[in-house]
């Protein structure tokens, strides 16, 4: 029975929270800059109105660029089911990190073929963008990983995340630096500031905006509930990692904590929309040096692991 | 201020400009034609704060081109070919300006003789090809994403670097100096405002003083006030207005939206003096339409509030690290560049050119009295922000002033009712993009027979196009912000 609930919950979570963390985003934006801003759901009104309208597609495309959005949604759902970005999921399979962090470069994969099939010159040159970021940021989200992995020995993330070790001072440090180097990597990872400017309507200095420009009707919507839901699904497992920090957390019941992961969850959502009204864009030479610091907090996460493995 | 018209022959007229230019102080200011059988040539002597007009007449349809030692002829000689037909022999890249592939061959607009040099298929355009490995062509436009106008930029790129950068405008011509030529010159204002809205207040000044110069009219002293007080405050809303966009493009939003807001202050205060936030149909030859006078204290108050609010923004904005790295060395425009291309304006001045109109040349209360000129070396992006900050503080300092020496007396004269025959009429603004030439031609029977408009883009545009060369394609966007060039002006 309890199982029953997990699946209704987790379906729930996900067709819902991705389109409450994008419209949560934009409405602390727009409160920040004095306006009232859209309604919380505009985002699912949104891919309601696409939905319902034409596409249209270029002449010199083949398959690939509708089989790309295809491949991502699905991509994106299985990361969702094995992911622990929630701690009410149902049952799943072994989630191994390096299993994970190469189904997201297959989401990537997929995003930049399908730009690069669309033929205009926006795709190419978001696509090379796109692929450049992505070479640079795998090893931090994957040292991250690697780090927690050491510390409980094993690349299961289901028993990384299991709550069953006792909480330490160091286990906490190991947490925070990890959820810290998760969450600015998904800021890479899903083209948001200081990388890239997801409100901007200059092609020219356009990431992922770039890459879909070519996307329309439900074809579009499929992409941008994809990634909202992979927003979700990066900033869900920060913010478990910064749950995991606090040591009573294991001791809470399942619906405290559900209610906390949420919370945390928003409230990333409320920083990132903090964060991309008071920050500037980096100008993309100096974006290596912002993904260097991501690089450097895994490091620090990832040899503290191995210190303690050694002192043990 | 009388202008001398003074022949010279063609031929001689070059080498007669190239010493010209190299005198310091001395400028060109517009290179046309009245009806295709002549060329008139500007120049400008911002030492003497005097205008001279040189009239080459023309046998046939075709001159050297001044262009290979005369760089900033380039545009103007371009322009000239499209409307008059007079092609410049030896023009480096000769090309259509305004007048498209759609076009009939044999027109032009301002020759009632039509196109008779030009061969076949002349209107066909051909980009500056770039060829070689790894070079990536970025077309875009000329409908572009956000809410401006069209223009078409061709990029060829080494990587994320930008080689060369083409800029193709004419999209929004819409025959405004034709149109001028054949209306009733008491009615010209109200299409003269319409030609480049965001700068209605300029646009009416030049003309303004033009048509006064021509009929040789003393405007009250009141109005000049409350013309200058119109450009000042259409120079703060714009200057903001570029701000703002600069502080969007880097994704700044929390000062592009505070800006934004202090943008519409400014409009206000323009409604407050003109019942207009564009200062649409305030300016008037003769004077100005309307008296704002109970106004005036609450204008005065409103300026004070603005300064103090906008201080604050504008220094969290440039003081901010990031904001400089952007900015700082990005879309260089050399000094020696900003000569050859004779820049104006904020362009100009951020590239140290000491050029700005409002201390030489009569309109409103210039030059008599008249704000800081601000000045910059370094040429970039940063700088010219810097000189929109300054001008802004600046203006609203000048707005106070005229407010408090506002003098009394009416805000008219009558204007009488024909031109004389034969005239010159010349008006020269500083506008918020820079100099702004307005040139009047009459006939037999004192009207006008032709109209010539030199808006600050034209001198400016090709300097756009080089300083973004090897700069980053994402920092192009930054860098055409801080020109902040007009399409409509330069189309007309």
């Amino acid at each position: 029975m309890t199982s029953l609930y997990h699946w209704i919950f987790f379906l729930l979570s996900v067709a819902l929270l991705p389109v409450l963390v994008l419209g949560t985003i934009r409405k602390t934006k727009a409160r920040l800059q004095n306006r009232i801003g859209p309604p919380l759901w505009q985002p699912f009104y949104d891919l309601v109105k696409l939905a319902h309208k034409g596409e249209t597609l270029s002449l010199t495309m083949c398959g690939v660029f509708r089989l790309s959005s295809i491949v991502v949604f699905a991509d994106i759902l299985v990361l969702a089911w094995l992911t622990p970005w929630l701690c009410f999921k149902p049952w799943a399979p072994e989630a191994n990190i390096f299993m994970l962090v190469y189904l997201f470069a297959l989401a990537r994969m997929f995003t930049l073929l399908g730009s690069l099939d669309s033929g205009s010159a926006f795709g190419a040159f978001s696509a090379s963008r796109e692929a450049t970021l992505g070479l640079l940021v795998e090893p931090a989200v994957l040292l991250a990983l690697v780090a927690l992995g050491i510390f409980f020995g094993s690349s299961d993330l289901r028993v990384i995340f299991s709550l069953s070790s006792v909480s330490t001072f160091v286990s906490s440090a190991i947490w925070i630096a990890a959820g810290l180097a998760i969450f600015f990597s998904s800021l890479v990872e899903l083209s948001r500031m200081p990388v890239d400017d997801p409100t901007t309507h200059l092609e020219l200095t356009m990431i992922h905006e770039a890459m879909i420009l070519e996307a329309s009707g439900r074809n579009l919507a499929l992409i941008e509930f994809a990634h909202a839901l992979k927003m979700c699904i990066l900033f869900g497992l920060a913010s478990q990692c910064f749950l995991r920090a606090i040591p009573q957390f294991s001791t809470f019941n399942i619906y405290a904590q559900a209610g906390l992961n949420i919370a945390g969850l928003l409230g990333l959502a409320m920083f990132v929309g903090l964060l991309e009204s008071l920050t500037v864009k980096l100008q993309w030479r100096k974006v290596p040096e912002f993904i260097a610091y991501i690089l450097s907090l895994s490091l620090i996460a990832s040899f503290t692991a191995i210190g303690i493995g050694a002192i043990k | 201020m009388n202008i001398d018209i003074t022949p010279i022959d063609c031929e001689l007229r070059q080498d007669a400009l190239v010493s010209w230019l190299n005198q310091p102080g001395k400028r060109l200011g517009l290179i046309t034609s009245i009806d295709g059988s002549q060329i008139v040539t500007l120049l400008l002597d911002t030492t003497e704060n005097t205008a001279t007009l040189w009239e080459s007449q023309l046998s046939e349809h075709r001159y050297s081109s001044l262009t290979p030692r005369i760089t900033q002829a380039h545009w103007m000689e371009r322009t000239m070919w499209d409307m008059f037909g007079l092609e410049p022999v030896n023009h480096p890249r000769l090309k259509h300006n305004l007048l498209h592939e759609p076009y009939d061959e044999k027109l032009c607009p301002l020759n009632p003789e039509g196109q008779v040099s030009a061969p076949d298929g002349h209107r066909q355009y051909h980009s500056l090809e770039v060829k070689g490995d790894g070079i990536y062509e970025i077309p875009v436009g000329p409908i572009h994403a956000g809410i401006i106008e069209p223009g078409h930029f061709h990029f060829s790129c080494l990587g994320e670097i930008i080689f060369n950068l083409e800029i193709r405008l004419g999209y929004v011509h819409r025959g405004v100096e034709k149109r001028l030529a054949e209306m009733n010159w008491q009615k010209q204002r109200f299409l003269v405002e319409a030609a480049a809205s965001d700068s209605a207040a300029a646009y009416a000044l030049a003309h303004a003083v033009a048509l006064e110069n021509i009929a040789d009219l003393a405007v009250p002293e009141k109005a000049q006030h409350l013309r200058s007080l119109a450009l000042e405050i259409e120079r703060v809303a714009m200057h903001i207005s570029d701000l703002t966009g600069l502080a969007a493009d880097i994704g700044f939003l929390a000062i592009s939206s505070s800006l934004g807001r202090l943008r519409g202050a400014s409009l206000g205060m323009a409604d407050l003096v003109s019942g207009n936030r564009f200062f649409r149909g305030f300016i008037c030859p003769g004077g100005v339409i309307q008296d704002p006078d109970h106004r005036l204290s609450k204008l005065q108050a409103a300026a004070k509030a603005l300064k103090k609010e906008l201080e604050p923004v504008i220094k969290s904005f440039l003081a901010n690290q990031v904001v400089l790295d952007r900015m700082e060395k990005t879309g260089k425009v050399s000094e020696r560049l900003a000569r050859d291309f004779g820049l104006v304006g904020v362009a100009g001045r951020a590239s140290n050119q000491a050029y700005d109109a409002r201390h030489h040349f009569a309109a409103g209360v210039y030059p008599l009295l008249k704000p800081q000129m601000a000045i910059e070396t370094n040429g970039d992006v940063f700088c010219r922000a810097k000189i929109r900050v300054v001008e802004l503080i600046e203006s609203l300092s000048f707005i106070d002033m005229l407010l408090e020496t506002m003098p009394a007396g009416p805000i008219s004269t009558s204007i009488p009712a024909t031109l004389p025959a034969n005239a010159v009429g010349l008006g020269i603004v500083e506008g918020h993009r820079g100099e702004l030439i307005h040139l009047v031609f009459t006939d037999g029977h004192g009207n006008c027979k032709r109209y010539a408009i030199k808006d600050p883009s034209i001198n400016n545009w090709t300097a756009l196009a080089i300083a973004a060369r090897n700069n980053l394609v994402s920092d192009f966007p930054l860098c055409n912000k801080s020109f902040s060039l007009s399409y409509s002006g330069h189309d007309l």
